[in-house]
């Protein structure tokens, strides 16, 4: 990323993930299981049997049966289309169809993918057989993807059915324990433009000041500018902004206990206080005064921080100023200009001149 | 407002609306896009910010990525002193279903509605994959490209459509975003250019002429993003936005006689749900739009002149015309519909505006607008437009007697 000439706006990028570990339940547990073994198991409802297995009936809402059956392991293709370019998220990395495959034996489709090596290989009523990981891991993938009948396995990782241990026959009432859990990693990358308000307050910040927007119609001070007043639903521009004091007075905090979650840099408990501005005439107005929220505190142990402690902020060297992890979230984010705000040892300024103004 | 002054089943009208210029990567903020329409759309409608006594959004925080974004869109309408307000994680046409609930109440008596959404910022194909079933669909990235595709394939081979009849809509759709002001900027200029228009036609609704032929014919060349799907049958890219403003019969009458608005009248709206596994129902057919037209009353009163659908594929466009039994008539997505412009989460809502624009700007008695969430048309919402209050007498069992003198 750049701030140099604008050529078009700054664009941030943002990624978001999640570790989901799911319980499974009673019946996708036991399919799930079931594929560890090389089968593909239903579950009959009322007179027919549903593949993949679900709790509960889709057309009735009843609950299915319990009464696990296997089913194919052939089955047809009742409709396909073909992903000439899988992503990531996508069970091969190879030119693919996705399919509905109804097993035999079982009255609905199951979606999954078919590596038929091209697609003219590809039709409605295509007969195709299942295969599964060599190592199962306890997860819907232990079912790799289906082949035509009659291909040749090429892949190493997979293997037919009748490779891994069946329960024997197949019988109805097959009895195995459930899989408890299973994880799926989400990850998603966001990419948008730095909004025009964002980029005069980055602007600011590489400068040493900090920029706000006051409405001409409530009085009311942001920080950062938003090119709105969410107060009265009305638009604000460049011509709102002003330079706002880097002094204020702690109006609350929290002392954040971190526990450990991927992406958690944290080890020891720190403090992040809403600091309300001083007003641009010097004065501290209510009305008037900006808040900033969820700011560090430097030179200040966690126990010394309390309400109406004044403090002033602490600019980290022009030269080491970069604003480029800046958003358009995360409103109020000094990171990358400051380093946290300290104590100016002023006498404490009483909450009742504040009161309303703790966020 | 009192008990005593409760208006409990009196027809509710959408007395503003407003729809954002349709972008396929905005520079605003999605708060801005709100702003923008929430204001022109209480305009429209005469009324001040003040005087909306319930506000319901609908929005999905994994398109932008940002924890609660709904609630940072609330600073387009002005929420202090606190409002009363509600949000869907659904397209907007789902908050005006809550909205218009409220209204028949009877609690209050105007209602600010909007649908949002910058589809942009994220990777459509995987945050809507995310919203699959997480055990059997998820984990396999089924993205809603590929889903879609299943679906038109079954509909072709069931006989019912070909993919010349898949390209016809498209052709259509893009001869209507020529002219459309809601369409994709650079998608309505590409179909001016090959049309070579420049700007007449755009109602489409027709199949005929050998131009739309030409242009069909042209479509079938392009190769395939998901067989049987080309890129002229899925919808662009979309950022956008769409606000409504709604009026119990009372105040939408004072509003027409003080401000001289045109209320257009809410006469049905209704919406069914489908089973998610796309293997465990018969994709050709739409159940649950059907359940939902005829809930919404389509059979009785005139038919409808003008159906906006959210056909976000051409297929889809086909299965609903077929599963809703618009009749012959029936102009389809005069706006160009979703495969103009797609702004996920507002898609269903500006269908909704487009319908309500029909009645308003043309002349149009009765006009349906159709709403999807899910995979394959999972789940569907019909409401019905009308230029008078001729709804359905089931929602007026209190209050009527007053409103029989007004007709």
């Amino acid at each position: 990323m750049s701030s140099g000439a604008r050529s078009g706006p700054r664009i941030v990028t943002n990624t978001v993930e999640f570790p989901y570990r799911r319980s499974l339940g009673p019946v996708i547990g036991t399919f799930v299981a079931a594929l560890a073994r090389g089968q593909i198991l239903g579950v009959r409802s009322g007179e027919r049997v549903l593949c993949p297995p679900l709790e509960y009936d889709p057309d009735t809402g009843a609950a299915t049966s319990g009464e696990f059956v296997a089913v194919g392991p052939v089955g047809t293709v009742r409709s396909w289309t073909w992903v000439g370019e899988p992503s990531d998220r996508h069970p091969l990395d190879r030119p693919f169809a996705f399919a509905l495959i109804q097993l035999d034996g079982a009255g609905t489709s199951l979606l999954h993918a078919v590596d038929a090596g091209g697609e003219g290989a590809m039709r409605t009523g295509l007969r195709v057989v299942p295969r599964f990981r060599a190592e199962p891991k306890g997860h819907t993938g232990d079912l790799a993807y289906f082949v035509p009948e009659g291909a040749e396995t090429t892949d190493a990782g997979v293997v037919d059915g009748a490779a891994l241990s069946p329960v024997a026959g197949g019988e109805p009432g097959v009895v195995l324990e459930p899989v408890e859990t299973m994880e799926f990693w989400s990850s998603l990358t966001y990419r948008e433009a730095l909004s025009a308000a964002s980029e005069r307050y980055a602007r600011s910040l590489l400068a040493g000041r900090l920029l706000g927007q006051r409405c001409p119609t409530c009085g009311k001070v942001y920080v950062p500018p938003r090119d709105f007043c969410a107060i009265d639903g009305i638009p604000l521009g460049e011509g709102d902004d002003l330079a706002l004091p880097d002094r204020g007075v702690i109006t609350n905090f929290t002392i954040v206990t971190p526990v450990k979650y991927p992406g958690q840099k944290e080890t020891e408990p720190f403090v992040r206080v809403s600091v309300l501005l001083d007003a641009p005439d010097g004065q501290l107005s209510e009305s008037g005064s900006a808040l900033m929220g969820l700011q560090p505190v430097v030179d200040v142990t966690n126990e010394e921080v309390r309400v109406g402690m004044r403090v002033e902020a602490v600019w980290l060297p022009e030269a080491e100023r970069n604003t480029d992890e800046l958003g358009n979230r995360g409103w109020g984010s000094t990171s990358g200009a400051l380093t946290g705000w300290r104590p100016t040892g002023e006498q404490d300024l009483s909450v009742e001149r504040y009161i309303d103004r703790v966020f | 407002m009192s008990a005593d002054q409760k208006a409990f089943g009196e027809p509710i009208a959408i007395v503003g609306y407003a729809i954002s210029p349709m972008s396929a990567f905005s520079e605003d903020t999605e708060v801005r896009l709100c702003l923008d329409v929430v204001t022109r759309a209480l305009a429209a409608s005469g009324l001040g910010r003040k005087e909306i006594e319930f506000t319901c959004s609908g929005s999905a925080d994994y398109l932008s990525g940002g924890t609660f974004t709904f609630v940072a869109n609330l600073d387009a309408v002005g929420a202090w002193p606190p409002i009363r307000e509600s949000h869907v994680e659904m397209d907007g046409a789902w908050a005006l279903h809550e909205a218009w609930v409220r209204l028949l109440i009877g609690e209050e008596r105007t209602a600010l509605v909007f649908g949002s959404g910058k589809s942009s910022t994220g990777d459509l194909s995987r945050v809507l994959a995310l919203q699959t079933d997480p055990y059997y669909l998820a984990p396999l990235g089924a993205d809603p490209l590929s889903l879609a595709a299943l679906q038109a394939r079954a509909l072709l081979d069931s006989g019912r459509a070909t993919e010349r009849d898949l390209a016809a809509v498209a052709a259509r759709a893009r001869r209507a975003a020529v002219t459309s002001p809601h369409a994709l900027p650079a998608l309505a200029a590409a179909a001016a250019d090959a049309s070579g228009t420049g700007g007449t036609g755009g109602t489409g609704g027709t199949d005929g002429g050998d131009d739309l032929g030409d242009q069909i014919d042209a479509l079938l060349t392009a190769d395939y993003v998901r067989s049987p799907l080309r890129a002229h049958d899925t919808p662009p890219v979309t950022d956008g936005a769409c606000a409504l403003v709604l009026a119990t019969a009372t105040v939408a009458r004072r509003l027409a006689e003080e401000k001289g608005i045109t209320p257009v009248w809410i006469t049905g709206l209704e919406h069914f749900v489908e089973p998610h596994q796309p293997g465990t129902r018969d994709l050709t057919d739409s159940v649950s739009a059907r359940r939902a037209a005829q809930a919404a009353g389509l059979a009785g009163g005139a038919p409808v002149e003008v159906a906006e659908l959210s056909a976000l594929y051409s297929h889809e466009e086909i299965i609903l015309r077929e599963a809703l039994g618009l009749p012959d008539g029936c102009e389809i997505n005069p706006s160009g519909g979703p495969l103009a412009a797609n702004p996920t989460m507002a898609t269903g809502l500006v269908r909704v505006a487009e319908a309500a624009r029909a009645i308003q700007e043309r002349g149009v008695s009765r006009a349906l607008a159709h709403a999807t969430s899910g995979p394959c048309l999972q789940q569907n919402l019909v409401c019905l437009l009308d230029r008078q209050p001729l709804g359905k007498e089931a929602h007026t069992s209190q209050g009527s007697s007053q409103e029989g003198g007004a007709r």
